[in-house]
């Protein structure tokens, strides 16, 4: 008798911990989800300014076409990415080839000039950091989430139930992380 | 500890503030009604609790109010903006908080609000005019590290409460001081204890809400530091406010632990009689050990000397 009590309140205690550890992972997962909305938000801000700079560029530099049609080839490959890490990485062609874009519009004085364009710079660099807040925080909710799926005892049960670890946002292993631990001093 | 755990301790912290009030507060509405009268002791009771619960819901503009801290409207410090937006991003906050900009020459910032999509963050226009960008980026960060926390939320509160118990005691004191005692009940011993509890209460309350602050601090350091990835820039930060030495003109201490920095130190001692306790009194640990903590995050040594940046007001040509 004392026995199946004793089993009862094993099984007791191991039903709260899953339903605890059930809870975390989707809370975790949860967190990555808005991450990454945050970071798509700033992507498509980023690809609705494109279009207008490229049509204030070709204004002053219309036969500058190699640029635009490489700009504007990048932009569709980061709206058709598949995932976070080939997202990261069409996004960093993207912010080459805008690169080359200013460059070229370098040479072009009344352009640079140009209250139009002046803003439409200054929104892209600001979406730049954007993305990059962004990224700083997606990544970090991924490794949370990742190490909280990866470790035991959760891995026994994170695949059963569909907890698979995400992609970083970022192109080649540099995740941006903290690699800084923090002790919470008194 | 990391962030949810931070925040549920928070929640539970503040549980445990709004209930030790709430008996603090019973035992002064006690004392008022055993030494003056009953009818006086509910009276107080009921008066608290209505002026904390209008209290609470008038933070936002007291906390402006007490702060000096103004609106801006949309179009201008863009710069300043857009930095409080990639911050609140990186943090990952729901909602940008509102930006208010405090006119004062002294280095500092603060934030408020019960919930993180009714929050702000006040900065002076002293910081802008001293700090560099990535510097600002980090107090900035700092302040929204204490939104992100809930800090903000426990420290209203108990902010609230404190006022709260300071009145009530204190119109215990009075009508006891001027009222006489005519209809007078209990000893001798039950009015000293009343006087004691009236002169205590309100330090009681100011020594919960204190010791709540200071470990706050460090908290929102190192979350700043995560925010940004650099712990550096909190710890050049922090120094930048040591070696300054400009007060702030409305300190305030009410609101003292809302700021970086405390506004308070310099000017004196949070109410007089109590310089002896003035260590347990500080809304804030010294800057040294915040800087040092940080040394220790990061893993690297502040030189003496801070870089010779230019100031974020500057290079925006704000001034």
């Amino acid at each position: 008798m004392l026995w199946l009590w004793i089993l009862i309140g094993v099984l007791v205690v191991l039903a709260i911990v899953a339903v605890l550890g059930y809870n975390r992972l989707v809370r975790l997962r949860n967190e990555c989800d808005t991450g990454w909305a945050n970071i798509d938000v700033q992507l498509q801000r980023r690809g609705d300014l494109i279009p207008n700079l490229v049509e204030a560029v070709k204004g002053y530099a219309a036969h500058e076409r190699g640029v635009f049609d490489e700009v504007t080839r990048a932009r569709a490959a980061v709206q058709q990415a598949g995932g976070p890490a080939s997202a990261a990485q069409a996004n960093d062609i993207l912010t080459a080839a805008l690169g080359r874009l200013f460059a070229v519009a370098e040479a072009y004085p009344e352009l640079k000039a140009s209250e139009n364009f002046l803003r439409l710079q200054e929104d892209l660099t600001d979406t730049e950091d954007k993305i990059s807040a962004a990224r700083r925080y997606y990544n970090a909710t991924v490794m949370r989430y990742n190490t909280a799926v990866q470790s035991f005892p959760w891995l026994l049960f994170a695949g059963p139930f569909g907890f698979r670890a995400r992609e970083f946002f970022s192109a080649e292993g540099d995740t941006g992380v903290p690699q800084v631990s923090f002790s919470t001093a008194t | 500890m990391t962030l949810q755990e931070q925040i549920r301790s928070n929640r539970f912290r503040s549980v445990i503030v709004v209930f030790g009030f709430v008996v603090l507060l019973a035992v002064i509405a006690g004392l008022i009604g055993l030494v003056l009268d009953l009818s006086i002791g509910i009276f107080a009771l009921v008066f608290a609790a209505v002026y904390g619960i209008f209290a609470l819901l008038r933070s936002r503009s007291m906390v402006a109010r007490l702060t000096h801290a103004q609106e801006v409207s949309e179009s201008e410090l863009r710069p300043l903006r857009r930095l409080l937006e990639n911050v609140s991003i990186g943090a990952g906050l729901p909602v940008t908080p509102e930006l208010r900009l405090v006119h004062d020459d002294a280095p500092n910032a603060f934030a408020a609000g019960l919930r993180p999509e009714k929050s702000f963050v006040g900065v002076t226009t002293g910081l802008l005019k001293t700090m560099p960008k990535r510097e600002l980026e980090a107090v900035i960060a700092h302040e929204v590290s204490h939104i992100r926390h809930r800090d903000t939320y426990l420290m209203t509160m108990a902010t609230v409460f404190a006022g709260v118990i300071a009145l009530i005691a204190d119109v215990g004191f009075r009508s006891l001081a001027y009222g006489g005692r005519s209809r007078g009940k209990g000893g001798i011993i039950v009015l000293v204890v009343a006087i004691v509890g009236f002169v205590l209460a309100p330090y009681a309350a100011l020594l919960l809400r204190m010791s709540l602050s200071r470990r706050r601090e460090y908290l929102a350091d190192a979350g700043a530091a995560e925010i940004l990835n650099d712990p550096e820039a909190m710890a050049l930060a922090l120094q930048r406010l040591q070696q300054d030495s400009t007060a702030i003109k409305y300190a305030d201490a009410a609101v003292a632990h809302l700021w970086v920095e405390s506004p308070t130190d310099r000017v004196e001692t949070e109410r007089p009689g109590v310089s002896a306790l003035t260590s347990m009194f500080n809304t804030h640990p010294p800057l040294a050990d915040r800087i040092a903590a940080m040394e220790e995050a990061g893993g690297f040594r502040l030189a003496e000397q801070l870089p010779a940046d230019v100031p974020f007001a500057a290079e925006m040509g704000l001034v």
